[in-house]
């Protein structure tokens, strides 16, 4: 089915429920539910998670500004009208922003669903995946604590929580 | 993935596409996977992030072998949580060199045949208790100045893995920091221990941030394009002038009998690095080069009945929703 490589899925994490998720990396995995469990140990040691989704790298459309100069860049062959999950990284200089999530788009095509995208959103890249090869954590209550709250409790989660460490102050442990 | 065969200088468009890509580098724009690079800046980038992921995939073994031993609970949460914090900042890693048309097959393979190289601090056994926070304090110090300097990488996906990782080592840092000091400040047996372990960690350790300016021919290309933004020296410097004072306040003594204070330049300068037994090390002759491979490939060989049992399931699922 594959070679000794599982297949690759690209990693998306809302942070709270309020805020727009974005794509944070990939992992590799056997299927999506396997690759969210990967994606939690390997993104949400620490942060805080309202929600993760994955989906198949190969399924993604990527296209740049620079090759957005080309009016064939987002030309390509039509489907059925589906639902695509549009990201737009929004500068070259936020080094940590990747892809922001700009909306949920029907569209015959990734190509189509970046041109609705393009409307509402500037960017300097962007990426489409068809919604239906996206699977996440439910956001009921019981799944975002069961799943993400053993990060926001770890004992030694952010070093802040050392506080200034002198040989002056160091004393004894209990 | 298709091996990319283009950013060469014999490409016709070479030279302009070079002075434009240099002209984004001088902008301050981060380069991205889609984007035109030079053949040989995803080539400089394949071999150092590489390098780095099984740094922090070879690093979890020294630590690792002392969480069964940990002296308190608290010490086991804090080791556990760092150990486990390599492994995530290996899969940052390894991700962000896949960006560049390296598989993650190719990596491991190059790491367990002994092809790959990875940083030479991890030659070296952990012998006591006190080891485990001379490497939080000194190895972690040096690896996150290092690090916040690769944080301003040109390259983006480089760039969000140092971020992502110094603010988790500074952590690692800070706790290693207490360990030490607890130590140079309790009985004499702790005090000996630690200093033990500083006089063992203190010259790899310097050897870390790698060979001098000098004898660093890939430094001028690699500043130019912004993968480095500052030198092996100044790296090493800038850990210098940090730990030295703090080491000597804690009652410590650092094994450099040269080591000395320069009054004009406010630096700390060092003696004579001993780089005989750095390229000896290199060359698979440290203490524990051996060990540390075969580590890593009987756990790859262990692992391997997971790898199929959960490849299998998939297939059988694959094959249900077909049917």
């Amino acid at each position: 089915m594959w070679g000794t490589e599982w297949p690759r899925f690209e990693v998306i994490k809302q942070d709270t429920e309020r805020s727009l998720p974005q794509m944070v990396g990939s992992v590799h995995a056997t299927d999506p539910e396997h690759a969210l469990l990967v994606a939690r140990h390997v993104f949400v040691r620490r942060p805080s998670a309202y929600a993760l989704f994955v989906a198949p790298a190969e399924a993604f459309f990527h296209v740049t500004q620079e090759a957005l100069k080309d009016p064939k860049a987002l030309e390509g062959p039509l489907g059925e009208e589906e639902a695509y999950w549009v990201f737009a990284k929004k500068s070259h200089r936020r080094s940590m922003v990747y892809g922001d999530l700009v909306g949920r788009f029907l569209a015959r095509s990734p190509g189509e669903a970046v041109k609705e995208a393009l409307l509402e959103a500037q960017g300097v890249a962007f990426w489409a995946v068809p919604e239906r090869l996206v699977a996440g954590t439910e956001p009921t209550p019981e799944v975002v604590e069961s799943w993400f709250a053993p990060a926001r409790e770890k004992t030694y989660r952010l070093q802040s929580y050392y506080g200034l460490v002198t040989a002056k102050e160091v004393e004894h442990e209990a | 993935m298709a091996k990319l065969r283009i950013g060469y200088p014999e490409d016709p468009d070479y030279q302009e596409r070079l002075e434009e890509f240099e002209a984004r580098i001088a902008r301050g724009e981060k380069i991205e996977p889609g984007d035109w690079m030079p053949a040989e800046y995803r080539r400089q980038l394949i071999r150092m992030i590489s390098q780095h992921a099984h740094s922090e995939w070879v690093g979890m073994l020294p630590e690792g072998a002392w969480i069964p031993r940990a002296p308190s609970l608290r010490r086991k949460l804090i080791l556990l949580a760092k150990v486990q914090d390599e492994a995530g900042h290996g899969q940052y890693l390894y991700h962000a060199a896949e960006t560049l048309g390296i598989t993650r097959e190719e990596m491991v393979e190059a790491l367990l045949s002994g092809k790959a190289k990875y940083s030479n601090i991890f030659n070296y056994p952990t012998l006591t208790w006190a080891d485990v926070g001379i490497i939080g304090w000194l190895v972690d110090g040096m690896a996150i100045k290092n690090q916040t300097m690769l944080a301003q990488c040109s390259y983006g996906p480089y760039s969000r893995a140092m971020v992502r990782i110094c603010a988790e080592e500074t952590f690692h840092h800070k706790q290693g920091k207490e360990a030490v000091l607890l130590y140079a400040k309790g009985s004499r047996k702790q005090r000996q221990m630690v200093q033990d372990a500083l006089n063992r960690w203190w010259w790899p350790t310097l050897m870390m941030a790698g060979p001098h300016d000098t004898d660093s021919p890939h430094t001028p290309l690699l500043l130019r394009w912004g993968i480095k933004t500052k030198t092996n020296d100044q790296i090493r410097q800038e850990f210098l002038n940090e730990h030295v004072p703090e080491l000597l306040e804690a009652g410590l003594s650092i094994p450099d009998p040269d080591l000395r204070y320069d009054e004009k330049t406010g630096n700390w300068l060092h003696g004579p690095i001993p780089w005989d037994e750095f390229w000896k090390v290199i060359g698979g002759e440290g203490p524990m080069n051996r060990h540390r491979l075969e580590a890593r490939r009987r756990a790859h060989e262990e692992g391997r009945w997971v790898r199929e049992a959960m490849e299998a399931y998939a297939k059988r699922r694959l094959a249900q929703a077909a049917d």
